[in-house]
């Protein structure tokens, strides 16, 4: 009994000095006492390479006492499917990304219900101005998004392995890219990695490719219609094509998405990739080794010109989710996104490069990625979108479904041998798309928006200049 | 009066509430997880719904209208018979000669159902994952044994040709299911007497014309029950299939399964009344074909027993 009593007494006395000690340590630092009572914010994203910038200011969030994040990584070939799932049952995060968004998806997905706008968030410097549209990232006149990431890249820079292609200054070319791919090609080891499997990714590229060749995008800004099958989209993607009639392709590529085929062409599999700039990047996060061999060169053409690339207005990057208990916080944590410190940090991750493209010259990076960012602001023009002049056009786009086969699958098909001649599928995509533009205007219509076909046509666009509209 | 009130409904249900009773737990479960989603999805398929919010608006048999003049909707529904036509006569027969090797007796005959039951347990979309290293045209081993033994002189995309993606997944689906069926046959082996063989053996027949004349005749009801269940499992195919290629190259391999998944999630604008109303479609198609195979059993029973 007694000794009961002394362990009792014990027990208390171990109990005191605990108390003590935490009341000491809350009273050097208030907020590690009450951390675990602070709500916590989900975020769900594609950027691993922003992991460690966004966990100093998640980090930085806690200790001022306002929010925990619990942050998890997607994969973006799977990550929309999840965020469907988590709509639907309730459980969307208070902060996600959309993957590859198009304003069609933006305004669908606006006008079911999936986004609260943003409280206090300051976002009126002259480059942040510049992106901030209605339809993109603003919805009846309040703030739900903002890009972090400049609209000024592409997806088709050529990276390589600097020890086996020794003369980057070939590459600006398609011949020149296709030759040394040949020349690569030895052994285990192919010139080329094509991530066919990731559709999206392939299309992108290829509509890069197709740019860089002459083609004003998928749309022909002059005439209003689909550009899918003009001559330089069958030309540039018989240029890919080229690469496994050349047997310079690697063979593995119908299996891979872009994750799978940068780490086999990182493992020397292959001696050329084309990927965005944020290879730089995920080579500096997981194949450090790979990094310092890496050459990068600009989007190549057909006769080695300077490339004209358009890009139009961009949506935002994060949104609050309307299904967040905790919207104003997490408004005030998306706010710290939006300073010059987080852009020259979001340069120093190399990502797709920061809304300011000057805060590239004062990061710390990697020369692949300053050099593929200079490149950009060479390239890459602001092209119109009808929704800007036209705020009515968000009803078409959400009523516009998706057309199949698509260009992703379209180009799978072609390296798979599902058809000899890929122009009439090209025109069927065209025609198909057309036609759903067609339905969708005839139904919006019918709901009083007054839109036409003609807001696709921009006769005052001109190619190789920003359209101010 | 009293002999009417017992044999109404209600006094029988008295009399068997217990069993009734006992019987609500698994009449609410499959409510909820087998007849709710299936009426669920009669509704949705009458819907214009993105998937993105609440349930679209009603529109009726419109998105029946769209299917039947989908081309990619009757590739999918032609990528599923032609799975069927070559996957289930190929399960059916290789595991019917390989359960009679395996009923005999010799030495590791043990080890060897268990080889052929092992891929049955293992989950099919990891089987999905690994066969893709596995058919690599570069590094898989498959690949290489052909590469090196001189049966062709380039790699073969097994997975990434449109024209050899599909019977590369029947292959590998018949393999992965062969030892279920396995274990079907030799069960259905079990029950032909031991005499009968033996009579047959004094009448002079060999192996062969035993298989024939004996064995065969008297599976022919297991055979029709076999390939019901067989035909009905090739056409969920969906986890080995989504792993195993995602339904590509260019739509050669999707199946029905993977249709109505593409059109209900990995659209950029999904369509889950149009991928709901495919999913009806497909089902009303399978429960024709399992009718028939039923009335066919039905049939031959009533003849044998004539």
């Amino acid at each position: 009994m007694s000794n009961q009593n002394k362990q009792i007494k014990l027990s208390r006395r171990a109990v005191l000095a605990g108390s003590g000690a935490s009341a000491l340590m809350a009273g050097m630092n208030p907020m590690i006492a009450f951390s675990q009572d602070l709500p916590t914010l989900m975020w769900w994203d594609i950027y691993q390479p922003l992991i460690p910038l966004h966990q100093k200011i998640w980090d930085s969030f806690a200790a001022s006492g306002q929010a925990k994040v619990e942050y998890t990584a997607a994969n973006p070939a799977s990550f929309m499917q999840s965020l469907q799932l988590a709509f639907r049952s309730g459980e969307l995060p208070d902060v996600l990304n959309i993957p590859n968004a198009t304003p069609a998806q933006i305004v669908s997905l606006q006008e079911a219900g999936w986004f609260a706008p943003l409280s206090d968030v300051s976002f009126d410097k002259p480059f942040q101005k510049a992106v901030d549209a209605e339809g993109f990232t603003t919805f009846g006149g309040d703030l739900f998004s903002f890009p972090i990431f400049s609209p000024r890249w592409h997806f088709a820079s050529v990276w390589y392995d600097n020890e086996v292609v020794t003369d980057g200054s070939s590459l600006g070319t398609w011949d020149g890219v296709r030759t040394a791919a040949k020349e690569a090609t030895s052994g285990e080891r192919y010139g080329l990695l094509l991530p066919l499997q990731f559709g999206p990714r392939m299309r992108d590229t290829l509509i890069d490719l197709a740019m860089a060749a002459g083609s004003p995008g998928t749309i022909d800004w002059a005439t209003g219609e689909y550009a899918y099958a003009s001559d330089h989209f069958v030309e540039a993607l018989e240029f890919l094509l080229s690469f496994q009639k050349d047997g310079s392709l690697h063979p593995a590529s119908s299996a891979v998405d872009a994750r799978q085929g940068r780490a086999r062409w990182a493992a020397g599999e292959a001696a050329l990739f084309f990927d965005g700039p944020w290879n730089s990047g995920v080579l500096k996060g997981n194949f450090p080794d790979m990094l310092a061999k890496t050459g990068v060169s600009g989007i190549p053409t057909p006769g080695g010109n300077t490339a004209i690339i358009n890009r139009g207005p961009i949506t935002g990057t994060f949104w609050v989710s309307s299904q967040s208990k905790n919207p104003e916080l997490a408004s005030k944590l998306l706010s710290e996104l939006t300073t010059d410190d987080y852009y020259i940090g979001l340069a120093e991750r190399m990502d797709q490069p920061p809304l300011d493209l000057s805060a590239v010259g004062r990061a710390n990076v990697h020369p692949t990625y300053k050099q593929i960012v200079d490149e950009f602001t060479q390239t890459v023009f602001l092209a119109p979108d009808p929704l800007l002049r036209n705020p009515a056009i968000a009803n078409v786009y959400s009523k516009m479904r998706d057309v199949t086969p698509g260009l992703g699958e379209i180009i799978q098909g072609a390296f798979a041998g599902a058809f000899d001649d890929p122009k009439p599928i090209l025109q069927q995509l065209s025609d198909s798309m057309s036609r759903e533009r067609e339905r969708a205007i005839n139904a919006a219509r019918d709901e009083g928006a007054e839109v036409s076909v003609d807001d696709w046509v921009f006769a005052d666009w001109t190619r190789g200049k920003d359209y101010a509209g | 009066m009293n002999k009417q009130r017992k044999n109404s409904i209600v006094a029988r249900l008295w009399t068997d509430r217990w069993i009734y009773i006992f019987l609500l737990p698994t009449v609410a479960l499959i409510g909820t997880f087998t007849v709710y989603p299936v009426v669920a999805s009669v509704w949705y398929s009458l819907l214009d719904w993105n998937g993105f919010g609440d349930p679209g608006a009603f529109i009726g048999l419109d998105n029946y209208r769209d299917l039947w003049n989908d081309p990619l909707f009757w590739n999918s529904f032609k990528n599923t018979l032609v799975f069927l036509v070559f996957a289930v006569p190929l399960r059916v027969g290789l595991a019917l000669v390989l359960a009679v090797i395996l009923n005999g007796v010799f030495p590791f005959v043990r080890l060897f159902r268990t080889g052929i039951f092992l891929p049955v347990v293992t989950t099919a979309a990891i089987v999905g994952v690994v066969m893709r290293y596995i058919l690599d045209p570069t590094g898989g081993p498959i690949n290489f044994a052909i590469l090196e033994t001189g049966i062709v002189d380039q790699p073969v995309n097994f997975l990434g040709s449109a024209s050899l993606a599909l019977y590369s997944a029947v292959g590998i689906w018949v393999w992965k299911w062969l030892g279920i069926t396995v274990i079907y046959w030799m069960a259905a082996l079990q029950t032909i007497p031991r005499d009968v063989y033996e009579a047959a053996e004094l009448d002079g027949a060999n192996a062969v014309q035993k298989f024939f004349r004996v064995t065969l005749p008297i599976l022919t009801p297991f055979t029709l029950i076999i390939t019901l269940i067989t035909v009905i499992e090739a056409t969920n195919v969906f986890d080995l299939m989504l792993t195993l290629t995602g339904g590509g190259p260019f739509y050669s391999t999707e199946v029905i399964d993977i249709f109505v998944y593409r059109h209900a999630f990995t659209s950029n604008i999904p369509r889950l009344g149009y991928a709901s109303a495919a999913a009806i479609f497909f089902a009303a198609a399978v429960t024709l074909v399992a009718a028939v195979q039923i009335f066919l059993v039905t049939r031959i029973r009533k003849w044998r027993k004539l």
